[in-house]
């Protein structure tokens, strides 16, 4: 049993705000991160996640806030004596020094046993899979093993946070994939929480246990990946994140388990959430792109809009396409299906595309599921 | 794919590669002015210097032809009466330790610069810093007389101030030689090594500081090793100009400075006192062949040390 108080968070992030002059990079930004939780953090370039995460790393100073690592307040800590390890976007590696000599670099900086550094290094390089790298130059090594050295020299040093900073985004698309499953999974070998900063969803949904939207500054949304995905918070997540379509409109009436939309686009019915909007309260529609058919011309029933054809795209499996509405109102639509049958609808002609009821949502009033609530009031708490 | 096809491929690719910009006349008209200034300024003059060094004076006369004889007398002598050969070592001994000192005062300059001072006030400081360099080489050597000699700026302040005891005994001695050259070579060297640590990623030193460096870890384990090529450039480069340099030895070394050598004037300095004495001119270029070559040396044995030290700390 250990005598200090344990917090149950390895990290907790209070009302952080970073000013540059009279710009705001991170504005009240607050929220927590689990016992070995993979936590993403999202958000379009200049959103303040990079700014965020150096100053979880202590490389950059805060202008309001406080942050604990595993409840001690290292508000005040210099970033040499801080428990957080950064792996960097362009591998920041040291130029001078051959492969094991990074991976040591931070166990050399105390007095320390050259069998016992050895060791360690030998092992972390045997986790990321650099043994018959150990004598290489930096120079000779490719991208994917360059950042796999990069999480080495961090990881070796034993932090109680890795935080990396679009650490695969200088990597092709096809090793960008191998080094996800890797994060995950040495993520999982070791239990350390991650904090991951990216502006790639795919990355993010797919090792997150939770991830962060950020925008100008401030959280959007603090949610499972699925639930990002399939019920955004703020008209902001459900643009950013996924292929959505969104209406604008004002509720019109709620009748049984619907509730139905006024938009230009034309009335929209969709299933209720838990709590309802107001009648006449303006708000916005989301269907997911693969959420939409096409329909056989003619029959307008309900959810169906008249559109017409703009652009097809191919992506193997799918086919997406483009539609404009009667009101210039732009929709996508994703279907699973061969690219022959793409082919078959020509350019610039008109058809009919729906979405069930089920299918839609409205932001701010969605239905979750029940083990997502418990994840909510914790991260609101 | 057929024969005749990649047939074609060849053939064309070379004739298309032919005529590339490189290979136009503009290319020689554009190289002309550097190849007349560097031959007019540079080539014909070192030939001349080099050719003139196997002449031979008789009756005060010079004859043109190609004798030994310069070499043979400058051998005989290097070790005694004109002492040559001390001279030479002198000129080592200075340019060395005045190149040491001239680049860890550089050092250290360019390192606050890049550094200390906040982004946007670095190219300012950095003009700062080079100022000197726009002022006039000899009218910096006199103001330098006047401040470090026996009645001048510093002993003068020292007496008012009642610091006597202090007063500085430098002027004259191979001391104030360096003092000069380091004050000559500190803007190139500043830029030099400027440019050096402007080209180290922050990234780098922040992940070093990230994995628990101290600053002073930081700089030796990472900004130190990272200028080693830079440093060996800006060493090697001020202490050929140190060599060369006849200037600072004679007003500020007062000719023959005192130094942990002795007495003895530089190499250069001597130059200057044998082509005044111009009773044989070919002896001076022979001399000066002597000098040249001693730098060729520390050019190369500096080309040497600067490759090995490039290789092991490129990527």
């Amino acid at each position: 049993m250990a005598v200090e108080p344990q917090s149950p968070y390895d990290l907790e992030i209070r009302n952080v705000s970073k000013r540059f002059g009279a710009a705001t990079a991170v504005d009240d930004v607050s929220f927590k991160v689990g016992r070995g939780e993979f936590v993403a953090v999202m958000g379009p370039s200049g959103c303040g996640k990079t700014t965020l995460l150096r100053m979880m790393a202590g490389l950059e100073g805060m202008s309001a806030g406080r942050i604990y690592i595993r409840g001690r307040d290292v508000s005040a800590v210099p970033v040499n004596l801080r428990s957080t390890r950064l792996v960097w976007q362009n591998y920041a590696l040291f130029p001078h020094l051959d492969v094991f000599g990074n991976i040591a670099f931070g166990l050399t900086l105390q007095p320390y046993d050259r069998p016992v550094v050895s060791g360690k290094v030998k092992r972390m390089a045997a986790l990321v899979g650099l043994t018959e790298f150990l004598d290489r130059r930096v120079g000779q090594l490719s991208g994917g093993q360059k950042q796999r050295v990069g999480i080495a020299r961090a990881l070796v040093t034993e932090p109680e946070i890795l935080l990396l900073d679009e650490p695969l985004s200088a990597l092709d698309a096809h090793l960008r994939l191998r080094m996800q499953g890797e994060l995950r999974r040495i993520q999982q070998q070791l239990g350390i929480s991650f904090v991951y900063v990216t502006h790639n969803q795919i990355e993010a949904f797919s090792m997150a246990d939770r991830v962060v939207v950020m925008n100008k500054g401030k959280i959007e949304q603090i949610d499972p990946p699925e639930i990002i995905y399939n019920f955004p918070k703020t008209r902001f997540v459900a643009s950013f994140v996924g292929a959505n379509n969104l209406f604008e409109g004002s509720v019109l009436s709620h009748d049984g388990a619907f509730t139905t939309v006024e938009t230009r686009e034309g009335r929209l019915s969709v299933l209720a959430g838990d709590t309802r909007p107001a009648i006449g309260e303006a708000v916005t529609v989301v269907v997911q792109a693969d959420k939409l058919t096409r329909q056989p011309k003619g029959i307008l029933g309900e959810n169906t809009l008249k559109a017409t054809l703009r652009g097809r795209e191919y992506a193997g499996s799918q086919n997406i396409y483009l539609l404009d509405l009667p009101t210039g109102a732009e929709v996508k639509l994703v279907a699973q299906e061969s690219m022959a049958v793409a082919s078959r609808t020509a350019l610039n002609a008109e058809v009919a595309v729906h979405f069930p009821a089920e299918a839609a949502t409205i932001i701010g009033y969605h239905r979750r599921p029940p083990e997502a609530v418990a994840d909510i009031s914790e991260a609101a708490e | 794919m057929t024969m005749a096809a990649a047939n074609t491929i060849i053939d064309i690719e070379p004739a298309a590669r032919m005529r590339t910009p490189n290979d136009s006349p503009l290319k020689i008209i554009c190289l002309a002015p550097t190849l007349v200034w560097f031959g007019a300024l540079f080539a014909v003059p070192l030939i001349a210097l080099l050719w003139a060094g196997f002449w031979r004076v008789e009756n005060y006369q010079t004859i043109i032809t190609f004798s030994l004889e310069n070499y043979e007398q400058v051998a005989a002598n290097f070790f005694a009466k004109s002492r040559y050969g001390l001279a030479l070592v002198q000129t080592f001994w200075v340019a060395i330790t005045g190149g040491i000192f001239a680049v860890a005062f550089a050092y250290a300059v360019a390192l606050a610069i890049v550094y200390a001072v906040p982004q946007r006030w670095q190219r300012l400081a950095l003009l700062f810093a080079i100022a000197p360099f726009w002022s006039s080489y000899i009218l910096r050597v006199y103001a330098w007389q006047t401040v470090l000699s026996k009645n001048g700026v510093v002993n003068s302040f020292l007496k008012m101030t009642g610091l006597d005891w202090a007063r500085l005994d430098v002027i004259f001695t191979q001391t104030a030689t360096r003092i000069g050259l380091v004050h000559y070579l500190a803007p190139i060297l500043i830029v030099i090594l400027y440019v050096t640590l402007t080209n180290i990623d922050r990234a780098v030193i922040e992940a070093a500081r990230d994995l628990g460096s101290t600053r002073w870890q930081v700089f030796k384990k990472i900004i130190l090793p990272l200028s080693g090529f830079g440093l060996t450039v800006a060493g090697s480069f001020a202490v050929i100009i140190g060599m060369g340099d006849a200037l600072c030895g004679a007003l500020l070394g007062g000719g023959a400075g005192q130094s942990i050598i002795g007495k003895v004037p530089l190499f250069a300095s001597m130059l200057i006192s044998d082509y005044a004495s111009a009773t044989n001119l070919p002896r001076t270029a022979a001399l000066a062949t002597i000098l040249v070559l001693a730098m060729l040396l520390v050019m190369w044995a500096s080309f040497a040390i600067g490759e090995r030290v490039r290789k092991a700390t490129a990527e």
